[in-house]
């Protein structure tokens, strides 16, 4: 599987009858993205200046900032979209697997092989999420919804096969095998650990979260 | 210990307070060595003599603030009663009390374990042995006494139990949750866990 990510440097499809005003902002705004994507990859989040992004796009800081307000927001814009790629594809992955086992794994499969093949930015998109603004606290949450959406349906089907007990907390299950699935992040920054080593560990971990709640 | 040497130690305190101070204040980011030495009253000269980066002070911060911690749990590990998974519940219920003084210096500690760095200087959180020793002394002993299934990988929980207990900071963080609010929600994740533990 490849991952087409929203923002790569890659021409898209415009709009038809965009003034040619409004298509040169958005030229602007993609070279931004990519140089940007660039950069937060190689030196991480902290080690990207606006300045240097403007320099690698070939233009004035100003222009950079006539699109986006500041740093954190351009971070975020790259983070979504990427968000948007991969969780069509952990959505497609649930509904492959039998059971709640292999739907879960299916789809943190697709997640661990993403953003591993992107390190840098990975790592930089969990450092920032510790420590940034409410506001972006909030977004983050919002889009965490649809990942817990998604692990809410596997363990709802897990019910509706006769796999899990039905009254359990559904809830805080799917939170606590996020939380799982997010620290072993640092076992590939740390100890370099490929994704495939990281689904093995979550699949032990899955293993004793769901022998609780097996029906 | 020669005047020199105690000059030493007691810039390296002033810096330690002060960072500390500055870290949960306004946060690890927007905190400067500049502003660190500021506030220490002492030249960024010397912070930098003591320390290799800023990402050193932060572990030498929380390394101290961990030692106070972990003295205390000294005292108290040998009193903890109930079962395997109370002990866990008291354990971690210390740490949220603890910590929650200041959340966002924690918050900072986490994540900066997901930023690596090679400076020998730094324990990131979740290489802290302390805390996972004593949780898996716990889970032994809840073998012992047979609460525990004796085929359970016994780190692979403690990891686990260890990536709930940080994550829950973020309620902290956003719903300014206390520590009491953050422990409830701990014990129920622990109580799943110990469903699925339990001998059968």
């Amino acid at each position: 599987m490849s991952f087409v990510s929203l923002n790569f440097e890659s021409p898209t499809e415009a709009p038809i009858k965009l003034t040619r005003r409004a298509m040169a902002k958005q030229r602007t705004r993609e070279r931004v993205l990519s140089s940007a994507r660039r950069l937060f990859s190689e030196r991480g989040y902290e080690g990207t200046t606006i300045r240097d992004i403007a320099q690698v796009a070939g233009m004035s800081t100003g222009a950079v900032f006539a699109s986006f307000a500041d740093k954190a927001e351009l971070f975020d814009e790259i983070l979504t979209a990427d968000y948007e790629v991969v969780i069509a594809q952990m959505a497609v992955a649930a509904r492959e697997g039998a059971t709640v086992e292999a739907s879960l794994l299916g789809l943190f499969d697709v997640a661990y092989r993403f953003h591993t093949e992107q390190l840098p930015l990975t790592r930089a998109s969990i450092a920032v999420s510790w420590t940034r603004s409410d506001v972006a606290e909030r977004r983050y949450r919002n889009d965490l919804l649809q990942v817990f959406r998604l692990l809410a349906d596997c363990l709802q089907r897990g019910v509706a096969q006769g796999e899990l007990k039905a009254d359990f907390d559904a809830k805080l299950v799917a939170e606590i095998i996020w939380d799982m699935y997010v620290a072993n992040y640092r076992r590939a920054i740390y100890d370099s650990w490929s994704a495939e080593a990281l689904l093995e560990r979550l699949a032990k971990q899955l293993r004793i979260v769901l022998a609780g709640v097996r029906a | 210990m020669g005047l020199r040497d105690e000059q030493k130690q007691a810039t390296r305190e002033r810096v330690l307070e002060a960072a500390r101070d500055l870290f949960n204040e306004i946060g690890y980011d927007e905190t400067t060595i500049r502003a660190i030495a500021e506030r220490a009253g002492v030249s960024v000269g010397s912070v930098f003599t003591t320390f290799a980066s800023k990402a050193e002070v932060l572990s030498h911060v929380m390394e101290r603030r961990l030692g106070d911690l972990y003295s205390e749990f000294d005292r108290v590990l040998p009193y903890l009663r109930g079962s395997t998974a109370d002990r866990l519940c008291s354990i971690f219920a210390i740490h949220y009390e603890f910590e929650t003084r200041r959340v966002k210096l924690f918050l900072a500690h986490i994540a900066a374990s997901f930023s690596p760095s090679n400076e020998p200087g730094i324990t990131p959180f979740g290489r802290n042995e302390r805390l996972a020793s004593m949780l898996v002394d716990v889970l032994t002993d809840g073998v012992k006494r047979g609460e525990v299934r004796d085929d359970l990988d016994l780190t692979l929980v403690v990891d686990s139990l260890k990536a709930f207990y940080a994550w829950n900071y973020r309620m902290a963080a956003a719903m300014g949750s206390d520590a009491t609010a953050m422990s409830a929600v701990m014990d129920r994740q622990i109580g799943l866990v110990a469903e699925a533990w339990r001998p059968r």
